[in-house]
């Protein structure tokens, strides 16, 4: 029987749950024994395989349109799709951002900063991706597996790679459930 | 006796007990978020529901009496989903940042009760609608994004403090967390006692200063005692790497269950004095730093000679906020070692040597606060407990709301006038004549003045008056008041000034200070910030020894400056105003070359060939107290 | 058919910390006509944290980047130090420089190792299915063991004094919130000596990468710029606290400066295709005041290094370009494991300092001054904190200039030179476009930092001609 494959992506949050993954250490070899690890954003393929993996994770909110084909596309490619760490399972900090209309908070940055020259002005080139509210992954695709934490610990990690990949769904209680 | 059964464990309850109080008893614990064990229940959050057999919805086990042969379930599916919805709904009202909150990771009740739960995320979204942070308090921030109208905060603002600022404004959704009428906390008529900060059970009520400080499983816990004033409050020392984190009210503390005031629980957070870390000795003018052994050989060469000189030898004063068994070395040393005539306290320790001579002739009079609680009229005479003793001032107002009656009799401005039924206000030194109008008008309900008369009557329909007495009245006032309250089987109360004043005047340390033509003054400072007063009454004194923990004008001009340590890092006992004796908990070490007052004490007594040892607990009970002392 | 391409979009660009992607546009010629480099998000930050305590920023700010959060963290306690009034006492400087060392150990070495490494141990046109961390765990487990202790190591410091590994709960205004005790020195002592090898491993294969690609890190995106950054008061490379230095591409220091007086120094310039804007040294103007910031930018800016072993490697590292500014982007891997290995080297320097134990560690007299600037060299550059309150400490303001902003010309500049220098049409291949994104790789650009924004490249890259057709479809490894 072939490896379970999992791929990750992130999107609207810090990187810091994947950076939490590679802190599991040299456990992240067991892992990468248990499971074909796919396209992430720390190795070089761009995309979820098109013939799907087993475990999606993904990190971070959804607060633009191209995070919402990241989340559409994981969604669609994977079995078992993982909403990792705080920004994904809630919104999270970013996620403040909803308070104001998106146009203060661009005014703010591109016209009104201290440091602006008297020429700054919002970018809209369409190459830039639409900007949106700021939505847990779960307000846009549905999601198998919440995993909280800001970030989750390593440890937490490891036990729900490990679990997905032996085929088994984990239950996030005492110790490796928190949301900060 | 009731009969109720709580998920299969059958216990014996007092009829009215609630289901979450029995359920407590029998060992099973329910989830809370508004109750709070001194508050009265309110069941706001829902949190607590419980499925009762014979009853068609769950029920709030906070609110729900027990009743005989009740069956109540309180971990069944449909109890676990209901208590899921109501924290989803609790998180979609507000919002909730988690990762930088500072109570989230283990002092979040909310925060707790949903990992309880096993609850990964939330299916509601909040709707993002913003809510305001008031930061114009000194010492709080109210987040109101974080606050989830639990009203524990309202609840003991007013049930525990008396204060009522805060309350909430508006219905369902609307409601709001308001100050007074809705005026920014900081310019509300807070008076800072933080106790909403220490029941709020999530991050809205923020303490600025233990903020990011360390929670609760990073910090070390000293269960103490407050030396700020005569109520001598029990505490909770928070600590981390030796640094003062956090002062917290000990619900468990018989004198004060839970609540302290601003003194307690935030000015010594704000300590900005300077600390003495070495023994200083004055050189050609000028302070060095010098040995323990060196600064003790140049005090006991300014003092050994005035050893019996009564008169013109050393006068010697401490603070009466040190422990009694420094008191008692102190004493023993000056009065019974170099038999100075000149042997007190600083300040004023006036009121309690009032009281002790009151109680020289009349025996105790005194009482407990617990009479309070019963109280349905107080009187109270010749003290502003807005200003000291607030805690008393607290627990006289909160029972204001319950039909009691306050009178206040005083010469001074009194921060309770404006919630008094009564003010009497006369000129100083016509204290006793008002009470003795009062007593007139008790026997025979005439009085020329009307305020005494309705005073009077006020006090003759109460069952259980209680009069709390202050320094502002004179030996002869006191005993009339003392004659009145015995007149209508009335309590009293005294507002004794200092942490152990009432240990002092035990010890006889209750002289007003005059240099006189002592040659030398000792002062035990401690970590007392002395009178501009009392420094130009001893700096002309040819040789001046202070034990001080922290720079202050006195001991800028001292000959001899030795480093004690600060309340905090302190063990020993108190005397509070209720003959109740405590003991203060070291919860600091401290740095440097700091040592003990005790251990100051003795060291000088050895260096000057005297003893310092004395038998505190013989000492304090030597003389008839004003109050009952109570030494176990 | 014709065979010119119109545009070609590497998305998202992987092995970078966020999200970003490139457009190159091709000219009827088949050569690239230019290529752009956009970072594609925003997130808002500095408008969301207005109405926001002060004392919160250091664990608010930290949520921008998961790769620094230390940076985040200090540099905002650094700012409420100067708003709130409470200079902290020397431990606690100490104790912030000494987590800072983590941080610049487990940033710098993860870079080298796992994000770089692939491209320099595995090689540019490597199959992109194995060219990972993992597939060099495969070809070189002993050095990939080696990385990941190396990470551990910066990680393990920063967990003890913080608590946990990211994101850390450390940092107040005037000072820390917890001293240092003599297991815990110990425990961050233990691994020191095995850690220093591992850099100086890593120095060793940049070295001998460097001899044998001379071609590619001669022709790699070299240009002149200004360089830009902390140093020391006797010129010496400097990461936690000092004045602001500013270079120009002969050499010659035009500004040294307090981070208070930042705005009189530099502004920014936004582009309309990028969310990340483009600060440049006021006095030369837009586009010439343009500088770099980070490993490179740092050691240009340095006339010495303070720790034995990493003043040696600066020195060969000086003597590449005869004293001058070192101008090539490649060599930003290897001024960054010459800094990796100066930071491990400070770890042992602090840890022996007296002060270090001290639990003098916070100033809490506060005098609210209501506007202050906090400054810390991040792994990837310089990073501003500018924070305006009222008298309560409460945010009115907050500017945020990041490291990898300020590299933002150069990453710019360097995906353009690039493209134009390896790609030729008509076949583009998979290879070429790696080497693009390596230009971007090797400023280690923090994108989640730069848009207070996170980016990213496609697996599969559609070559378009004019008509919009697809002409050629470059796919990654599958």
């Amino acid at each position: 029987m072939s490896k379970p494959k999992i791929s990750s992506d992130w999107m609207c949050g810090c990187a810091g749950c994947h950076m939490s993954l590679l802190d599991m250490d040299e456990r992240i070899l067991q892992v990468a024994e248990l499971a074909d690890i796919r396209a992430t954003p720390i190795t070089d393929l761009k995309e979820p395989d098109e013939g799907g993996v087993d475990v999606g994770v993904l990190e971070g909110g959804i607060n633009n349109t191209a995070n919402e084909e990241v989340a559409h596309r994981m969604r669609k490619r994977c079995k078992i799709l993982v909403s990792l760490g705080d920004c994904a399972v809630f919104g999270g900090v970013p996620a403040m951002r909803n308070f104001l209309p998106l146009e203060e908070s661009l005014r703010r940055a591109y016209v009104e900063a201290e440091s602006n020259d008297s020429e700054c002005k919002i970018p809209s080139d369409p190459e830039l991706a639409t900007m949106t509210k700021v939505r847990a992954i779960h307000e846009v695709v549905p999601v198998d597996v919440f995993v909280p934490g800001c970030p989750p610990d390593p440890d937490v990690i490891f036990y729900v790679l490990s679990e997905l990949a032996q085929g088994r769904k984990p239950e996030l209680t005492g110790d490796l459930l928190h949301w900060h | 006796m009731v009969n109720v059964t709580i998920d299969g464990k059958s216990i014996q309850i007092a009829e009215g007990t609630t289901v979450l109080r029995a359920a407590e008893q029998a060992g099973v614990n329910i989830p809370v978020l508004c109750d709070h064990p001194h508050l009265v229940p309110f069941g706001g959050c829902r949190l607590c529901v419980v499925d009762v057999e014979g009853m068609r919805t769950l029920q709030p086990a906070c609110s729900l009496p027990v009743s005989n042969n009740m069956v109540v379930h309180t971990n069944t599916e449909k109890v676990l989903a209901a208590r899921k919805f109501v924290l989803t709904l609790i998180f979609s009202d507000r919002n909730h940042f988690c990762p930088y909150c500072q109570v989230s990771g283990g002092d979040c009740e909310l925060q707790n009760a949903a990992l309880d739960l096993g609850m990964t995320h939330w299916e509601y979204q909040p709707n993002w609608k913003p809510y305001p942070v008031d930061a114009s308090h000194p010492y709080l921030v109210l987040d109101h994004n974080r606050c989830i109208l639990c009203r524990r905060c309202v609840r003991a603002c007013s049930e525990l403090v008396g204060n009522s600022t805060l309350g909430v404004e508006e219905r369902g959704a609307s409601s709001m967390l308001v100050c007074d009428v809705g005026v920014p906390f900081g310019e509300s008529s807070c008076i800072s006692c933080g106790t909403c900060s220490q029941v709020c059970p999530t991050g809205a009520i923020i303490d600025r200063r233990s903020a990011y400080q360390g929670l609760d499983k990073k910090v070390t816990r000293t269960a103490s005692i407050c030396v700020g004033c005569s109520v001598g409050c029990g505490i909770e020392v928070l600590t981390r790497d030796n640094r003062l984190v956090r002062i917290l009210g000990r619900w468990d503390a018989p004198v004060n269950e839970g609540i302290v005031c601003k003194q307690g629980r935030f000015l010594p957070l704000d300590e900005e004095r300077a600390r003495i870390a070495t023994p200083l000795v004055k050189k050609d003018g000028k302070q060095v730093a010098a040995s323990w052994d060196e600064a003790l050989q140049v005090a006991a060469a300014g003092l050994t000679p005035l050893v019996g000189k009564n008169g013109s030898g050393v006068a010697a004063v401490t603070s009466d906020r040190l422990t009694v068994e420094s008191l008692a070395a102190f004493k023993k040393l000056f009065k019974d070692g170099f038999h100075s005539d000149m042997v007190t306290t600083l300040g004023d320790g006036e009121g309690v040597a009032v009281a002790a001579d009151v109680a020289a002739e009349l025996g105790a009079f005194s009482g407990s606060l617990e009479s309070l609680a019963s109280a349905d009229c107080v009187v109270v005479m010749g003290v502003d407990l807005t200003a000291e003793e607030q805690v008393v001032g607290f627990m006289v107002k909160r029972i204001l709301q319950s039909k009691t009656a306050l009178v206040v009799i005083d010469s001074e401005e009194n921060g309770l006038a404006p919630f008094s039924h009564v003010m009497i206000k006369m000129a100083a030194g016509a204290e006793k004549a008002t009470l003795e109008a009062v007593q007139k008008a008790l026997k025979d309900g005439s009085a020329a003045d009307e305020e005494v008369k309705h005073a009077a009557a006020l006090i003759s329909k109460a069952t259980h008056p209680v009069f709390v007495y202050g320094k502002r009245l004179n030996s002869a006032a006191l005993k009339t008041a003392v004659e009145l309250a015995k007149s209508v089987n009335g309590s009293l109360v005294g507002s004794l000034t200092g942490a152990n004043s009432l240990a002092a005047a035990q010890l006889g340390l209750g002289k007003t200070f005059k240099l006189n033509g002592h040659q030398a003054v000792f002062v035990a400072l401690g970590d007392d910030t002395p009178s501009q007063q009392f420094v130009q009454s001893v700096e002309k004194a040819p040789f001046l020894v202070v034990q001080a923990s922290h720079v202050s004008r006195l001991t800028a001009v001292a000959d001899v400056v030795l480093p004690v340590e600060m309340w905090a890092e302190t063990s020993g006992h108190y005397l509070n105003l209720e003959g109740r004796l405590q003991e203060s908990v070291a919860a600091l070490k401290p740095a440097g070359e700091v040592i003990s007052s005790l251990e100051a004490l003795k060291a000088l007594a050895a260096k000057v060939g005297l003893s310092a040892d004395a038998d505190w607990q013989a000492e304090i009970t030597a003389k008839t107290s004003p109050v009952q002392l109570t030494l176990a | 058919m014709t065979m010119v391409a119109e545009k070609i979009t590497i998305e998202p660009v992987t092995r970078i910390e966020g999200h970003a992607k490139v457009t190159i546009h091709m000219g009827d010629d088949g050569k690239v006509k230019h290529a752009y480099f956009h970072v594609n998000e925003f997130r808002g930050f500095e408008k969301f944290c207005e109405g926001r305590m002060v004392f919160e920023m250091p664990y608010i700010t930290p949520r921008i980047c998961g790769i620094c959060p230390v940076s985040h963290h200090l540099a905002a306690a650094k700012a409420g130090d100067i708003v709130m009034g409470c200079p902290p006492p020397r431990p606690a400087s100490l104790l912030r420089e000494l987590m800072h060392m983590g941080q610049i150990v487990q940033s710098h070495g993860m870079h080298f190792f796992e994000l770089a490494g692939p491209d320099l141990l595995l090689g540019f046109d490597a199959d992109p299915a194995v060219r990972n961390v993992l597939g060099l765990a495969s070809v070189n487990p002993e050095l990939a063991v080696s990385a990941v202790g190396l990470r551990k190591w910066g990680q393990t410091i920063i967990s003890i004094l913080g608590g946990k590994r990211i994101h850390p709960n450390f940092a107040v205004p005037g000072g820390v919130n917890k001293a240092l005790n003599a297991a815990d020195r110990d425990a961050m002592l233990k691994d020191i000596d095995a850690s220093i090898a591992t850099i100086q491993t890593g120095i060793d294969v940049m070295r001998g990468w460097a001899e044998a690609n001379m071609e590619d890190i001669n022709k790699f995106a070299v240009f002149q710029t200004g360089y830009f950054g902390l140093i020391s008061p006797d010129n010496g490379l400097e990461l936690y606290d000092g004045d602001i230095r500013l270079i120009v591409n002969s050499g010659a220091q035009m500004e040294r400066f307090s981070a208070q007086n930042y705005l009189d120094i530099i502004a920014e310039h936004t582009e309309d295709w990028s969310y990340l804007k483009f600060p440049y040294y006021k006095n030369l103007g837009w586009p010439k005041g343009v500088y770099r910031v980070g490993p490179l930018g740092r050691l240009n800016i340095a006339d010495k290094v303070g720790t034995p072993l990493a003043s040696v490697e600066f020195k060969r590292f000086k003597s590449l370009n005869n004293g001058r500014p070192v101008e090539n982007t490649l060599y930003y891997h290897y001024a960054r494991m010459i800094e990796c290995l100066f930071a491990a080297e400070r770890v042992r320097e602090l840890l022996e300092d007296p002060d270090i134990m001290s639990t003098d560690i916070l100033n809490t007299r506060m005098d609210i001054q209501g506007e202050g600037v906090g400054v810390i060299e991040a792994p990837r550059g310089t990073l501003l904190h500018h924070y305006k309150t009222d008298g309560t400490g409460k945010l009115e303001k907050v500017n945020l200039i990041v490291s990898t902003g300020h590299n933002n010309w150069a990453m710019s500049e360097a995906v353009d030179s690039v493209a134009k220098t390896y790609i030729q049409g008509p076949k583009v291949t998979e290879g070429m476009l790696n080497r693009v994104e390596a230009a971007i790789r090797a400023y280690d650009p923090c994108l989640s930092c730069s848009t207070h924004a996170v980016g990213q490249m496609p697996m599969v890259v559609d070559v378009y001609d004019p008509e919009g057709n697809i002409t050629q479809t470059v796919s990654r490894g599958l």
